[in-house]
């Protein structure tokens, strides 16, 4: 038989094979497979930290929508002309007409609450009487009466009379003057002179 | 392998987030350093530098200033950029028509903002007409400078097609101030003074007129110079006058002792002016018995208007020492108004300044249209602003000046 069986360790045989081995590595296995492990663990989670500070970052950085802006002053869109149609009192008459006409460019309703003047002898009232809404688009027209309390003291010659407009909304109250030019104040002042003539007729 | 792609992508994740998250402000700032190439415009500035009434000068060439850096940092005209040439005009007439013939002589310069005073401006008016170059005032009030002479009951003509301005008019300040004092703080006698000046004699005189039309008297009235700080006699006669309130047609400079020393000399009635008292200043020199006094200016408070909120905000930010003060909103938008004008001819000639740049931009400053710091901005068939408000202040407190201006009343001219 020229067969080969296994070979039976001899003397020395393990002791041989555990110097090689010691010669060819240097570190148990074991531990080096450990390391690795804990450093991949280590990446993961400064990796998950990470996205997650960058993540939040974008998310506290996010832009915004612009915030809705306020509606504007009421007296930035508000606008009141006189319309003319002013009625002649005969002598001695205390009430008198004429038209006026509230207009918004923008922005949302405007409430009218008081329309007044600033003369102590005279009064005024309207119709429609307030309060009422002025929507942009449109125009709303007033007529205004206006009465003479205490004819010696009426503003006969005023160049620049006007009307004293409390408006409100979302934004704010506002009580401002509307000046309304010329034709008004030639048409109020002929209106007065008639009504309250020089010589008085009672 | 697989580790070191983990770090790498996390790292550019991180960077990538750091740079997202700075970019809007980055891109902001390089937007406002922004200069731009392209032609060089120039927009000429002529205001009190120095001098008495400098507060004034520095809030309008500040808020000039403002307007150009900002539409350079939009490029608002595309290859157009702007800049400012400012002139101190020190409130003289005569400085300020040396100032305009500088002004016309530098062939990049395109439009002028300007002058604070009426007088100064009427000195300045033909240079710039001869040499159709585009002026636009923030704070000239007399009704004369758009309407002619014979404005007031005669017929209007305006008599210098390159002018503009953005501020209401005396026409309206002075009757306005008149309703006010008579009708809600009940005055009944006025004792009127002016400084002789083209501003305040106008202004005094259009007060006067609405005052007395309303049924008030008049206890006195009285010119003054106000080069001179001593009004002692002019308190001595206010005094022994029967007045309840003393109406002054002038600026803060001679105003404010005029306050101090009739209050001093036992007048303890106030004085009332126009837009030329309204500062800071006057405040400073009318010392704490000035509470109480009285001044209109031109225009609803900036403060309360809503396109006027970046102003304010951009006005700061730019780190301005002076204060805009009352002119500051109505000069930013005399500047825009100018830019507007500028990139409607340059679009219209192809993208390029045509030859006749100056004539046509004052052609196109007369159908301007935007919404400014002051609400629309617009001009009427006079030059004068289609935007006609104007507020009365008082006096509240005196210990901080720079708050011490409250608005009591506003109004809107609709005629």
């Amino acid at each position: 038989m020229n067969a080969v069986g296994p070979v039976e360790p001899g003397e020395n045989t393990y002791a041989q094979e555990a110097a090689a081995h010691e010669a060819a590595a240097p570190e148990p296995a074991p531990p080096a497979r450990r390391g690795t492990r804990h450093r991949r663990t280590a990446i993961a989670a400064a990796t998950a930290v990470a996205l997650g500070a960058a993540g939040l970052g974008l998310y506290l950085t996010r832009p915004e929508p612009p915030p809705e802006p306020p509606p504007p002053w009421p007296s930035q869109s508000v606008s009141v002309t006189y319309t003319g149609e002013m009625s002649r009192p005969r002598a001695g008459e205390r009430d008198f007409t004429f038209a006026v006409t509230f207009t918004q460019a923008s922005g949302p309703p405007v409430t009218v609450r008081q329309v007044a003047q600033p003369s102590a002898s005279l009064s005024v009232r309207t119709s429609p009487g307030p309060p009422f809404t002025v929507k942009t688009g449109t125009p709303r027209k007033l007529i205004i009466t206006m009465h003479i309390r205490e004819c010696g003291e009426v503003p006969r010659n005023a160049g620049l009379p006007f009307l004293e407009v409390t408006l409100r909304n979302a934004r704010a109250n506002e009580r401002q003057s509307y000046i309304l030019g010329p034709e008004y104040a030639n048409d109020l002042s002929a209106a007065l002179s008639a009504a309250c003539p020089r010589t008085r007729v009672s | 392998m697989r580790q070191r792609s983990l770090i790498a992508i996390t790292a550019a994740l991180t960077a990538g987030a750091l740079t997202l998250t700075a970019c809007g402000s980055r891109d902001d700032k390089d937007k406002e350093s922004a200069e731009g190439g392209g032609t060089t415009v120039v927009i000429g500035v002529d205001a009190p530098l120095t001098g008495d009434l400098s507060a004034l000068g520095l809030g309008i060439r500040n808020s000039v200033e403002l307007a150009i850096k900002q539409a350079n940092a939009k490029k608002y005209v595309d290859g157009i950029n702007f800049k400012m040439e400012a002139a101190d005009d020190q409130g003289q007439p005569s400085s300020g028509q040396t100032n305009a013939t500088k002004f016309v002589a530098n062939k990049q310069l395109l439009g002028a903002v300007g002058p604070l005073n009426s007088s100064v401006g009427e000195s300045m008016q033909k240079v710039f007409d001869d040499a159709k170059l585009v002026q636009v005032s923030p704070a000239n009030t007399n009704p004369a400078m758009t309407q002619g002479p014979d404005w007031n009951g005669g017929k209007k003509v305006r008599p210098y097609k390159a002018y503009f301005r953005t501020a209401t008019t005396d026409a309206i300040q002075g009757p306005f101030a008149a309703q006010y004092l008579y009708n809600t703080a009940k005055k009944k006698k006025v004792f009127v003074i002016d400084d002789k000046k083209t501003y305040g004699a106008g202004l005094a005189a259009t007060f006067k007129d609405e005052f007395t039309k309303l049924g008030g008297k008049v206890a006195g009235t009285e010119h003054v110079n106000p080069d001179t700080k001593d009004f002692g006699a002019v308190a001595t006669k206010i005094k022994n006058s029967d007045a309840d309130v003393v109406y002054y047609g002038g600026e803060y400079p001679a105003a404010g002792p005029l306050s101090k020393q009739m209050k001093k000399a036992g007048a303890k009635i106030p004085l009332a002016g126009g837009d030329g008292i309204y500062s800071a200043d006057y405040i400073k020199l009318a010392g704490k018995d000035g509470k109480g006094d009285y001044a209109t200016s031109v225009g609803q408070p900036v403060e309360q208007l809503p396109s006027a909120k970046e102003f304010i905000a951009n006005y700061k930010k730019a780190g301005y020492k002076e204060a805009y003060e009352a002119y500051g909103g109505y000069s930013y938008d005399s500047a825009w108004a100018i830019i507007e004008a500028v990139k409607k001819v340059v679009e219209d000639n192809d993208g390029e300044l045509p030859s006749d740049a100056r004539a046509k931009i004052v052609d196109a400053m007369q159908d301007v249209s935007f919404d400014g710091v002051t609400g629309k901005v617009s001009f009427d068939e006079y030059g004068d602003a289609t935007n006609k408000q104007l507020t009365v202040y008082q006096v509240k407190d005196t210990t901080d000046p720079a708050k011490g201006w409250k608005p009591v009343k506003s109004g809107t001219y609709t005629g």
